[in-house]
């Protein structure tokens, strides 16, 4: 409770702070400072080889190793989410790394595709592909979920309810939820709400010290590289040329952050995960090959916001013209 | 006998803002993700309510017909100049007595066209409007292409949304109890057919008939059935069949024997006092 207080006075704070830039007419300098960089990174696919030497890939044991502070600690015992007889639990299988769960953010999909009549072994760490325009941001029904000016699409995980509308409504439903912890517990845990979304936050505390994500700097083959948006997308879109190859995540969804680059067909390889590796539960993403942003069909809509008060407006000239002429004729006769 | 209360203007605004904000409750109240918990769209017919696509879509198109038809009512009060909807000085006292009436510990005190506290809930639920308006236009705008708003300005107009939301549910619901109060009663059909009983009218809103220009403001409104009313009135009242064509040019005349529910229709031949000022 005094964590949630602490970041409504801390939002109250900087939405002062907002205003008093606005007003001070400070806000160019801001503005500069807002839209400073974006960062991304590419993954590519032909050189990671799912660490076959390891226990645990190197990218995802540094995800957790980094990210353990932060993982829920809930308090049992934890009641369902009322009228159904469920909860998401996560936290006796912390230990688990082959899929998303609240305790894991990041996990490598081993696969074999076919292509070319072969049988190739690919490897995809999958986590938040930082979208440029996420939806998982744009529906949170409580706004506290939010791009950062370096692109990073972060969870306040304070405030986050435990919907789990960021979940439905990612094309990869990536955020993944633990119950029995978060701010719902306060307000009425059984009727409402179901926990904490978690997911990877492209190590945005990392990259505000100027120093790269975890799973960047733990890759031994240096198959994720991280650096400013525009280079790593003129980058994977060269490489794709060069190579004859393959990009995700430069169309989908809008655009995001993510560029993994194949030299196999990333349609094989969503084939590949839907036989391998989907189970019918969250945690386990497709690599669904031009999939649309939700948000786009709204957009528009959104031009009839426009539209809307303009011919309000008309159309109430009309009515009181209609009016006052009745009137008018009214009083002329009268006269 | 009946006269107008709500025009066709009005009442188009009433039931096409009704129609808009309970879609948009329906929707945004799905936004929050609890029909799929609380089985709604289990309900047949009702499926769709748990996809959060398609009741985005419809809170959309909801809220551009509320948009339209909040600037078309605003600007219709404006031009016609009706302001008798809007909360005056002492509203809020009136309101007590008239709360104090229903149990009676007090008179109710004389009405003009709109009780004090209907006064009140408008501008509640005006302002509540308004403000889901506002606040939605920056929800909508935060989530377009290529537009990356603060994290404080997407958190709050989030919150004060949500929050009036709730603010406006529950105005809806004491808009609606209070036709339990059976005194309130008869204006309901008024909503549907714009006329209210004048002996109505008489009993709670005297000054609404007191009003110096309320005369002018029936007489405007005339529309044919109420001629016909007139001219019954006037038939009974002695005055002989009376063509509609002067029937629409008269103006009614509530004389003093108003009580004894005898309307005297003459020709014009004052003119308004508002008229007259100018004229002077």
């Amino acid at each position: 409770m005094a964590i949630t207080r602490r970041t409504f006075l801390k939002r109250a704070a900087l939405s002062g702070v907002t205003a008093a830039t606005l007003l001070s007419g400070a806000n160019k300098v801001a503005a500069q400072a807002v839209y400073q960089q974006e960062y991304a990174t590419t993954i590519d696919l032909t050189k990671c080889d799912g660490c076959p030497h390891l226990d645990t890939p190197g990218c995802v044991a540094a995800c957790r190793t980094k990210n353990q502070p932060r993982f829920p600690q809930p308090e049992k015992p934890i009641g369902d989410y009322w009228p159904q007889t469920i909860h998401e639990d996560w936290s006796d299988k912390q230990h688990i790394t082959n899929r998303l769960t609240p305790y894991n953010w990041t996990y490598v999909q081993h696969l074999e595709v076919e292509h070319q009549g072969l049988l190739m072994e690919v490897h995809v760490p999958r986590r938040c592909m930082h979208c440029d325009n996420p939806p998982c941001s744009g529906l949170c029904p409580f706004g506290v979920n939010n791009k950062t000016p370096e692109g990073a699409v972060v969870i306040d995980t304070d405030i986050c309810f435990g919907g789990a509308k960021c979940r439905d409504v990612c094309p990869w439903e990536i955020p993944q939820r633990q119950a029995g912890v978060g701010l719902y517990k306060e307000v009425a845990p059984k009727y409402a709400g179901g926990g904490v979304m978690y997911k990877c936050d492209m190590c945005i505390d990392l990259i505000q010290e100027g120093k790269e994500p975890a799973c960047v700097s733990a890759c031994p083959n240096q198959a994720i590289t991280f650096g400013p948006k525009d280079e790593m997308r003129t980058y994977a879109r060269s490489w794709a040329a060069d190579n004859q190859g393959y990009i995700y995540g430069d169309q989908e969804n809008g655009g995001t952050s993510s560029f993994y680059l194949s030299k196999i067909p990333f349609e094989s390889i969503n084939q590949a995960i839907k036989e391998r590796e989907v189970d019918g539960k969250p945690g386990r993403p497709t690599m669904e090959v031009g999939v649309k942003n939700p948000l786009d069909e709204p957009e528009n809509f959104a031009k009839a916001f426009v539209m809307a008060p303009v011919a309000g407006l008309l159309a109430a000239g009309l009515s009181v013209y209609k009016t006052m002429q009745g009137e008018e004729k009214h009083e002329d006769t009268e006269a | 006998m009946k006269i107008l209360r709500h025009n066709l203007v009005i009442r188009f605004v009433h039931w096409i803002t009704a129609l808009s904000i309970f879609i948009l409750i329906f929707t945004g109240l799905g936004q929050m993700p609890v029909y799929r918990r609380y089985n709604v769209d289990q309900i047949p017919g009702l499926g769709w309510s748990s996809d959060f696509l398609i009741t985005l879509n419809i809170h959309y198109i909801a809220a551009a017909v509320l948009i339209f038809i909040s600037i078309y009512y605003l600007t219709y009060l404006i031009g016609t100049r009706r302001f008798d909807i809007l909360p005056q000085r002492g509203d809020v006292k009136e309101s007590i007595k008239i709360f104090a009436s229903m149990v009676g510990l007090a008179e109710e005190p004389q009405n003009s066209k709109y009780l004090a506290e209907q006064r009140l809930a408008f501008m509640v639920t005006a302002v509540s409007v308004l403000i889901l308006i506002l606040t939605g236009l920056i929800k909508v705008y935060k989530n377009l292409p290529g537009v990356d708003a603060s994290v404080s300005l997407i958190f709050w107009s989030a919150m004060i949304h949500n929050l009036f939301t709730f603010i406006l549910i529950f105005s809806i619901i004491v808009h609606l109890l209070a036709f339990l109060i059976k005194d309130n009663r008869p204006l309901v059909p008024s909503m549907f057919t714009g006329k209210i009983d004048l002996a109505y009218v008489q009993r709670r809103h005297q000054l609404w008939l007191d009003e110096p220009n309320n005369n002018k403001t029936m007489g405007k409104e005339a529309d044919p059935s109420k001629e016909e009313n007139l001219s019954r009135t006037a038939e009974s009242a002695g005055y002989g069949p009376l063509d509609r064509k002067n029937i629409s040019q008269s103006e009614i005349i509530l004389a003093d024997d108003v009580r004894k529910n005898i309307y005297t229709l003459i020709p014009p031949c004052t003119k308004p006092k508002k008229r007259a000022k100018i004229n002077t």
